[in-house]
Formats: C-alpha cells, sequence, structure tokens
C-alpha cells in the first residue's frame, strides 16, 4: 500500500512538470521521513553512495566522453562511405547502409539518440535526394537508431550491471548477438519493402572502394576492439576500457581525422617547429573544452537521475518491497513464461514516460529476485530490460529518439510516429524472440567467460 | 551583475570540463602505469570516484541554470499558460523542499565529519602539504597522513546550498514570467542544433 503511494507520488510529481531526478528522490525523501526513522543525513550518505559505492557506474562519463568526441561529423561520415560501399548495390540499398552505419556508430557509441542524430542527419538527407519518401527515411533510421543501446559499449547495460552486480563484460557481450540480429531483420524487412516499392539501389562502387573506405573508417571502429578486446583480454576493467577508449577518441579526433582541435584549419601544422606546440595546446584548445564541457552535462543529467534512482532503489529494499512482490507473483503461480510477459508489460508502459537509465535502476531490482527464483539467466533478464527500452525510445509520448528523428528530418512529430510504426512490428517480433529463446544473449558470454554463477 | 554572471558561467563551465578532463587523465595514467610500467597509482581510484561525486552534484545546479534537465512534458505543454504557470510553481516548490532536506541532510552529515569525527581519513588518497594546515585547528595538531573525509564530502553541503540558490532563481523567473518550465522539453534540440552546426562547418571546410 505505502509502496503504491510511493509510485503514485513519482507520477504525479513527473506529469506537473518536475524534473525526472528530483520526482523520484523528494518522493522518495518524503517516504522514508513519513515511514521510517531514517535520518536527512543518511538520505545524503545514500546520495553520496551512489558515486563512491558503485565502481561500475564510473564507466559512464568516459563512455559519454569516447562518444562526444566520435560524434563529430567525420567519423560518421567515414562510416555512412564504408556502409554504402558494402551494403548500397542492393535493391534499397542507401537505406539498409543506413541500418549498418547505425550498426557501426553504435559500437562506438552508447546512447541511442547519439547515433540517430550522427547518421540520420547526413543519411535522411542523401536518401532523400535519390528518391526516397522522407517518411521512409526518418522511419528507418528512427528504428535503427536503437540499436545504439544494445550494440556495445552501453549506457543503459553499465547502469543494469550496476544496479543489480552482474559483470558489464557480460552483458556487453550478450547484446552482440541480439545486436546483430536485430540489425539483420531491419535489413531484411527494408529489402522486401524495396523489392515491393521499387526503391532504388546505388550503383556497385567496387572492392577498391570498400577497402579504401574501410581503412579510412577502420581508425575510429578500432575504438570497439579496444573497448571489448581489453576487458575480456583481461588487460582493464570495463571502467577503464571506457576512459582508454575516451583517450583514444581524443587522439583520432585531433590528429588523425583532425575534425576538430587547432590541427582542424587548412594550412596548419605546415610549419614543422610549431607541430609539437600545437599539438600540446590540443589539450586546452576550444574545441577540447567544448566537447569535455557537453559531455560533463550529458554525465550530469544522467547521473542526478540514477543517483536519485538509487536512494528510490534504496527504499524499495529497505521496506522489502522486491520481496513482497515476488512473494505475491509466486503465490498466484506465475511461471517464468508468464513472468516475462508481465516485466515486458511493465517496461514498454514505463518506458514511455522515463528515461531508460532511471527506470532500469528502479525496475531491475524489483524483477530481479522474482527472476532467480524463476530460474531466469540475469544475463539474459537484462537483454530483455535494454531491448524494452528500445521499443520505449521509438513510443509516444517520450520516445527520445522520435523527438531527435522528428528535429534531425525535420517532420512533426506525429509524422515520425507513424513513420517509424511500420518498423516498429519488426522490434515487436524480435522482443518477443530475445525473450523466449534465452540463447540468444546467453550463447556467447557463456562460451567465452563460463557459466553465470549465480549466489542467492 | 552581468559581468559577474559571465564570470560565474566562465567558471562553471570550465569547473566540468576540468574535472571530467582529470578523471580521465587519471584512469588513464593508472592503466599506463600498471600496463607499462608495472606499478600502480594507489590513490586513482579514489580520487577518480570523488571527483565523479563532485562533477555531478556541483555540476547539477549548472544545469538548473540552463534548464538542461529531463522530465516529462507530456501534460505541461499540452495546458492553457495560465495551468501551466501554476503547475510550474508548484514544481518549483517541489524542487526547492527537495534541494533544501538534502542541504540539512548534507550539512548533518558533513558537520559529523568535521567535527566529532575530523580525525577520521580517506582510505588512499595522501594528504598534500598544502593542506595540513587543517592539522591545526581540525585534528589537534596531529599531521594528517592521508585526505581527511571531511574534504571530499563538503560537496554535499555546497552542492546543496547552491542548488537551492539556482531552484530560487528558477523560481523568480517563472513568477515574472520570464520561464516557461523547469524542464528541458528535450536534450533533442539542443543536439540538432550541434549536428547542423557541425554539419555547416563540415561543408564550409
Amino acid at each position: 500500500m505505502e509502496a503504491f503511494l510511493l509510485f503514485l507520488l513519482v507520477i504525479v510529481l513527473l506529469l506537473i512538470g518536475v524534473p525526472i531526478a528530483v520526482a523520484l528522490g523528494l518522493s522518495s525523501v518524503a517516504f522514508l521521513l513519513a515511514y521510517s526513522d531514517a535520518s536527512l543525513a543518511s538520505i545524503a550518505q545514500t546520495l553520496f553512495a551512489a558515486f563512491d559505492g558503485h565502481y561500475t557506474l564510473l564507466a559512464i562519463p568516459f563512455f559519454i566522453l569516447a562518444s562526444a568526441f566520435m560524434s563529430t561529423g567525420g567519423v560518421a561520415q567515414r562510416i555512412i562511405r564504408f556502409a554504402i560501399a558494402c551494403v548500397g548495390h542492393f535493391q534499397g540499398g542507401l537505406a539498409i547502409a543506413g541500418v549498418f552505419a547505425c550498426m557501426l556508430f553504435a559500437a562506438l557509441s552508447g546512447s541511442s539518440p547519439a547515433t540517430v542524430v550522427a547518421i540520420g542527419t547526413i543519411v535522411i538527407a542523401g536518401m532523400r535526394q535519390v528518391g526516397y519518401t522522407k517518411e521512409f527515411a526518418a522511419g528507418v533510421i528512427c528504428n535503427a537508431g536503437t540499436l545504439g543501446i544494445l550494440i556495445p559499449p552501453s549506457i543503459v547495460m553499465v547502469v543494469y550491471a550496476a544496479a543489480v552486480d552482474v559483470s558489464v563484460g557480460r552483458m556487453f557481450l550478450a547484446g552482440v548477438i541480439p545486436g546483430l540480429l536485430a540489425g539483420l531483420m531491419l535489413m531484411i524487412g527494408i529489402y522486401i519493402a524495396a523489392k515491393i516499392k521499387h526503391l532504388p539501389a546505388q550503383p556497385w562502387a567496387g572492392f577498391k572502394e570498400i577497402f579504401q573506405s574501410a581503412r579510412d573508417a577502420s581508425w575510429g571502429l578500432f575504438l570497439i576492439v579496444i573497448i571489448l578486446g581489453g576487458i575480456y583480454g583481461g588487460v582493464f576493467t570495463p571502467t577503464e576500457a571506457a576512459a582508454v577508449a575516451a583517450v583514444y577518441a581524443f587522439f583520432i579526433a585531433n590528429f588523425v581525422y583532425r575534425d576538430m582541435g587547432p590541427f582542424s584549419r587548412e594550412g596548419s601544422g605546415r610549419n614543422l617547429v610549431m607541430i609539437p606546440w600545437l599539438a600540446l595546446t590540443t589539450l586546452w584548445h576550444p574545441d577540447t573544452r567544448k566537447t569535455l564541457l557537453e559531455a560533463g552535462k550529458l554525465t550530469i543529467m544522467l547521473m542526478f537521475i540514477i543517483a536519485n534512482a538509487l536512494i528510490l532503489k534504496h527504499v524499495l529494499t529497505e521496506e522489502q518491497i522486491p520481496q513482497s512482490i515476488a512473494a505475491a507473483m509466486l503465490d498466484a503461480g506465475f511461471g517464468p513464461v508468464m513472468f516475462l510477459v508481465i516485466v515486458n508489460v511493465i517496461l514498454l508502459i514505463g518506458g514511455q514516460f522515463m528515461e531508460p537509465s532511471g527506470l532500469i535502476v528502479i525496475v531491475a531490482p524489483l524483477v530481479f529476485p522474482i527472476a532467480i527464483e524463476l530460474g531466469i539467466d540475469p544475463i539474459h533478464l537484462g537483454i530483455i530490460m535494454v531491448v524494452n527500452m528500445e521499443i520505449g525510445m521509438i513510443t509516444p509520448p517520450v520516445g527520445l529518439n522520435l523527438f531527435v528523428t522528428s528535429g534531425v528530418a525535420q517532420m512533426p512529430m506525429m509524422s515520425v510516429v507513424r513513420a517509424a510504426l511500420p518498423w516498429l512490428g519488426i522490434l515487436f517480433i524480435f522482443l518477443i524472440m530475445v525473450t523466449y529463446i534465452p540463447e540468444l544473449s546467453t550463447l556467447i558470454p557463456n562460451a567465452l567467460m563460463g557459466p553465470e554463477i549465480i549466489t542467492r | 551583475m552581468q559581468a559577474l554572471g559571465r564570470a560565474v558561467n566562465q567558471i562553471e563551465e570550465t569547473l566540468i570540463a576540468a574535472i571530467l578532463g582529470l578523471m580521465t587523465v587519471i584512469t588513464f595514467a593508472n592503466v599506463i602505469a600498471r600496463q607499462v610500467f608495472a606499478d600502480n597509482i594507489l590513490w586513482a581510484l579514489e580520487a577518480t570516484v570523488f571527483l565523479f561525486a563532485w562533477l555531478v552534484l556541483l555540476g547539477v545546479s549548472y544545469c538548473v541554470k540552463i534548464t538542461a534537465h529531463l522530465g516529462v512534458d507530456v501534460v505541461v505543454s499540452a495546458v492553457n499558460p495560465r495551468v501551466r504557470r501554476v503547475l510550474t510553481l508548484i514544481s518549483v516548490v517541489c524542487c526547492l523542499a527537495f534541494s533544501l532536506l538534502l542541504l540539512v541532510g548534507g550539512w548533518n552529515y558533513w558537520w559529523k565529519f568535521a567535527t566529532t569525527a575530523s580525525f577520521l581519513e580517506v582510505n588512499d588518497i595522501p594528504m598534500p602539504d598544502f593542506l595540513q594546515f587543517l592539522a591545526d585547528s581540525m585534528n589537534e595538531g596531529e599531521a594528517y597522513e592521508k585526505i581527511p573525509r571531511f574534504i571530499p564530502y563538503f560537496v554535499l553541503p555546497l552542492s546543496m546550498a547552491l542548488l537551492t540558490f539556482r531552484f530560487l532563481q528558477a523560481a523568480w523567473r517563472v513568477l515574472q514570467g520570464r520561464q516557461e518550465m523547469l524542464i528541458a522539453s528535450h536534450e533533442a534540440e539542443e543536439l540538432i542544433e550541434e549536428a547542423s552546426a557541425q554539419g555547416a562547418a563540415g561543408r564550409e571546410g
């Protein structure tokens, strides 16, 4: 009953326009003051513990920073060139290349909206030029962009791993097959649509172009090798991998691609004597400061939501709410199949109103104990949650990808919603597959890292 | 007054960029130390964690200033301006309640470490000499080996005081009719502006 009041308060606060973080935090504080003898000081301690108690979350600012350095126009352009060279000659090739480019960019960035902006700004304009409708282009990119949180690295996966204490490395590996599968399903869907609608194909660019564009894009794509290779090779922890990725992205953007910093201007760096000095100035160059500030702002917004969601999680566990829900569900005789249906419904509804990371921090601890009771693999549960969050991003009223796409394609929100709808069907089929075929998620992590050991 | 505002803005933005940069450099340096020199920067992890807390907690008030916090705007943007104003004023009051409660909590928590428990030190970060003067007043003259805990924890009352101040400013702007909502309708808009700016720059270059 009290728990119900707590959630009601959160929802009311959200609807009257209170920032998500404050709505979560204030509700928890009010609940603690009313129903327990917790002191305000202990709540402040919980807030601080969001940072010094969860080392996993430390990976988030670094992944955001790496993605910010990689989001400079040039990297996306090189990825798109490579994608078009590879699959552009199929019917509907530019759309298929758009999906492929989103998948590649997702491997550099842990966020969906960032993927839509980076790839969408270039590809949607390009598709319209060769005769695709605006709706088709926007719908495809809006959906493909959601792969940003499914293909590692992924900020949402880091948050899930921190919320229920599973390994980030396992989560990243678990995202590989589903990520490739979802991309492939979208591509097949586009190919079929292209056959029916007689959509144009690009000329075959030849192996030379594939080779050249691959070499050009490889500097950026090497980032994912550093991250995954570093984690599974045991060279560094996920947090360190993220920091190394950020430093690598900084070097690539400044010195290799020269999209930013002192070398981005024509004619700079001709004077050999000046090069070391110019190289040093990248550290405090306005472009670097701006990128750090943008990444910092995103980190602050996201982590403030997560920190307050952690206070709420603290309240829930303190009041033994997950256990009582688990008991109620087990008494009602729900099996794994029914349970997963319920989890999907909760997440789909919640995902339409909440920011994905905050929702995961709250819902994951609620359903996790039940899942363990029912013998569901925690990694599998995590992937189900991530896929639900993907769908939440392209369903109104609060679909982050819808907003971004409507801006990028310069279309009203409602037209984007309609444009995204047919492809949403593919993601729904994909969600059902991921939910009831656990091997899709667990195959690679179990093969590479051994079976998960669940401690109750 | 405007000059002061610009100066404060510069300080806030530089601080956010600098802390994030410092966190990255420290973590990277630790990896290099371990992999290349088979050494270990013992205090790296703890320092990064404290910087992380400082970055986010101090940055929260800056994000209120630039109205960057995410929220649900379905209802607020659907109702007429007068109702919206009332709803936003209620929201501001809620936000102020939140920041004041946590200000009291943060102060109480910090006060314990600044007075009765001022001898408690962090786990790894050594005490720099230029801060050693604190030992005279806080630790009865006995030198600190590591940083005392009241230093990192000071961010709690500090950040919540700043947050309260920024919410008061927001409340004032709403009362004057200069601000309609507390939440960014969406971070998307800014992302797009940036992308189109970059696109334009790319075409020129």
